[in-house]
């Protein structure tokens, strides 16, 4: 089978206020990054001729905002295709457009910034029906707390826990240059900031985060032009979830398991505890990373809890980057994680490198409450 | 008397008396003209002010008033009813609006029920052949009269006979049973405004024959829905209308915040490609065609020579200020004097002189007084003579 290689990545650092940027500079210095690693170019005989990118069209107040930003994506005059869902899935798309033959090397690259609007809770209430869930009030924020909810009754996830999920996050963020939120904290101030919406606290929320990704896919055959250090992308997989949060059991991770048994199988991956020893989760709020890291097979079911006491974020390297809680934004949450992996998986990650890192998996999702769910399976 | 969509311009404001809400009209103080054109048009000045209303008809155009809406008569009555895009008539011109346009958006909604034409006893009758329910009427063999009387009244004969349904415009002798009522009450009835058994006992109704048979004929039809209506309550569709807004803090860049601040001192800033050497105007970060930034600013301008021109007479909102366009408008397109050649530029021509622009004229830049770095810093070109 064809196989897939990562040649480059580029993080914008991500940051609670880029004021100073529109969201297409930080897709141009994103651009300029991955060229300057690998030469890529876009001419006509060789170049990079197809390119993917992963925005979304209510953070940007724009219509088909990708419209609006080919020269900082380098798809002028060359083919070009947005993902609306989170941007690990541009890079589903970008294997297919290899796999397929139908082209040879893909520029991936992702960008939200969350600062513009006055409010990114606004703009997820806007994925709810008019009528009913947006009168309600209902967003990305307050759905995952209902989740929260039900997976802390399940799991017997203690606040304790959470908060050590969060200090966890901080101190490995410090050490990577690209995340936002790095200062350090300790458990009892997680445990006692403020009430966003019960049980999520103030600080179990990713920060309001602006941030661009680029990743520079090839062929097999093509990748040498670009990298001798590729990174296989070797297993794919997404699901979706009911939209109606009545008709879904939010605690049970149905599609997130459906996810990634698909990426597990496309890999050849039997035991996931035995192959992988490297996972990035999009942990938009702190239950989130035992609840995924559940979901992904890393635990047994309603055992996320037990599982932070016993270390095992630690021993299966887990968000090594500090994850989604030190500062992502929410449309480039996997492609963050993604990155982060292929610089782990190249052994390229400085400060925050971990040892003997073969198998990889980055996780994310999109829609409130984890309604879809995108795994990527990455190999040295 | 014209009319359309089976309503007359003259009742929509006839009726405005009964579709009126005061208490929808608290700190409203607010002039209306309506110069209706065509055919059953005509000049109306409604005044709204403090939960009172009055409703003139004029005998020349209105002037004068907070707003004048202008339309023909037909796009008038297709509006109100709902059977013409509001927003697309405007836009098309069909409707012009002079003054304050937020009165007939904010406060009409507010101050009037929605007009609905009047429906007549015929119209109800025209549609019980369709209404009929042959799996109810089986072994039933009945002449139902309707004897009505008044203003739309008339006398009619619903045959029900094995298992069809037929309707005659005349009043049958040997009916099973005659129903006699005043026609605005059968209305009233069919419509679900008035309660069946309540009009009997108060005499609103009279029945001679079968009075059984007078209640039995409910379950032989479907119940009247007026036309237009007929789908919305079918599949109880409901529409809503709102407008989602999330106030948005958009960056220049240093690209686009170079050229504003250029404006400032009226001057024009283009970016320049180091590898192709053409000049983006505004300025961009990024050649597009080379993929290289362009750090280079190079002044252009002020005067340029036109290449395209774009007549708009739709009207659309301003962003910036939320009012109406004056139209029509005209967006400009030009090459500023030492632009790169490919390179044009778009902004708005003086309206006075939309009649002699031609491509390839001279214009010049006419610039506000106080220049904040906006948009607006630049008034419009004008042909340089």
């Amino acid at each position: 089978m064809k196989r897939v290689a990562v040649c480059a990545v580029a993080q914008h650092k991500c940051d609670s206020n880029i004021w100073q940027k529109r969201f297409q500079g930080m897709l141009l210095d994103v651009l300029e990054d991955i060229k300057e690693q690998t030469g890529m170019n876009f001419s006509e005989e060789g170049g990079v001729k197809s390119i993917v990118s992963a925005s979304d069209d209510v953070f940007d107040a724009r219509t088909i905002s990708d419209n609006g930003m080919t020269d900082v994506l380098g798809a002028h005059y060359r083919e070009e295709e947005k993902m609306a869902q989170e941007g690990l899935n541009g890079l589903g798309y970008a294997m297919s457009v290899i796999l397929s033959g139908h082209e040879d090397a893909v520029y991936v690259a992702g960008h939200c910034k969350e600062s513009q609007g006055e409010s990114r809770n606004m703009c997820t209430n806007l994925s709810y029906d008019p009528f009913y869930g947006r009168a309600m009030g209902l967003d990305y924020t307050n759905v995952a707390a209902l989740q929260a909810r039900a997976y802390m009754e399940k799991s017997g996830l203690t606040e304790e826990q959470l908060a050590k999920v969060v200090v966890r996050a901080r101190e490995w963020a410090a050490k990577n240059p690209y995340a936002n939120a790095t200062k350090q904290v300790e458990l009892g101030e997680v445990m006692y900031s403020p009430m966003l919406c019960d049980p999520i606290r103030t600080m179990h929320a990713y920060p309001v985060s602006d941030g661009a990704v680029g990743f520079l896919l090839a062929s097999e055959e093509k990748a040498h032009e670009f990298t001798d250090n590729p990174v296989w992308l070797t297993g794919f997989g997404c699901c979706m979830d009911s939209y109606f949060l009545g008709d879904r059991d939010l605690a049970s991770n149905f599609a997130l398991k459906r996810a990634a048994a698909r990426a597990y199988k496309m890999a050849g991956i039997t035991d996931v505890r035995k192959s992988v020893n490297l996972v990035e989760v999009m942990d938009c709020f702190a239950y989130q990373q035992p609840m995924w890291l559940e979901g992904l097979g890393f635990c047994g079911d309603g055992e996320g809890g037990q599982f932070i006491d016993d270390e095992g974020p630690a021993k299966y390297n887990v968000n090594l980057s500090g994850g989604m809680l030190a500062g992502n934004p929410v449309m480039t949450g996997g492609l963050y994680r993604a990155a982060e992996a292929v610089l782990q998986l190249m052994g390229k990650a400085g400060d925050h490198q971990a040892a003997d890192v073969n198998c990889a998996v980055a996780q994310s999702t999109t829609g409130g409450a984890g309604q879809f769910h995108t795994v990527l399976v990455l190999e040295k | 008397m014209a009319e359309y969509f089976g309503t007359a311009v003259e009742d929509i404001f006839n009726t405005m008396e009964e579709r009126f809400i005061p208490e929808g009209t608290h700190g409203v103080d607010a002039t209306i003209g309506y110069n209706i054109s065509g055919e059953g048009g005509g000049n109306w000045k409604v005044t709204l002010k403090e939960g009172t209303l009055k409703v003139e008809r004029l005998d020349a155009e209105v002037t004068g008033c907070a707003v004048t809406l202008n339309a023909e008569a037909e796009t008038f009555v297709g509006v109100t009813l709902g059977k013409i895009d509001a927003g697309e008539a405007f836009s098309g011109g069909k409707i012009r609006v002079d003054g304050d346009i937020t009165i007939l958006v904010n406060v009409l909604p507010k101050a009037f029920r929605q007009f609905t034409p009047v429906i007549w006893a015929r119209d109800i009758l025209a549609t019980v052949r369709e209404r009929f329910r042959p799996e109810k009427a089986e072994g039933v063999n009945m002449k139902i009269g309707y004897d009505l009387s008044g203003e739309g009244g008339g006398q009619w004969t619903v045959v029900v006979k094995d298992q069809t349904c037929d309707l005659k415009e005349v009043l049958d002798d040997d009916c099973t049973v005659v129903m006699r009522m005043e026609a605005p009450v059968f209305v009233d009835l069919n419509q679900g405004k008035l309660d069946g058994a309540t009009a009997f006992t108060s005499g609103k109704v009279k029945i001679d024959g079968d009075i059984g048979a007078a209640g039995q004929t409910a379950s032989l039809f479907e119940k009247y829905v007026a036309e237009g209506a007929a789908e919305e309550k079918g599949e109880e569709l409901i529409s809503l209308k709102c407008v989602p807004s999330i106030n948005q803090r958009y960056a220049t860049g240093p690209a686009v915040g170079r050229w504003f601040d250029g404006l400032k001192e009226k001057k024009f800033y283009a970016s320049k490609c180091p590898n192709c050497e053409r000049t983006l105007v505004p300025p961009r970060e990024i050649c597009a065609e080379c993929r290289v930034r362009c750090n280079e600013f190079v002044e252009v301008g002020p005067e340029g020579t036109v290449t395209l021109i774009d007549v708009v007479y739709y009207a659309s909102p301003d962003p910036l200020t939320g009012k109406i366009r004056e139209t029509p408008y005209t967006a400009l397109f030009m090459v500023l004097d030492g632009a790169s050649r490919d390179e044009s530029f778009a902004h708005d021509l003086n309206p006075k002189d939309i009649d002699r622009i031609k491509p390839g004229m001279k214009v010049r830049p006419v610039w506000a007084e106080k220049r904040t770095g906006s948009y607006k810093d630049l008034l419009y070109f004008e042909i340089a003579d």
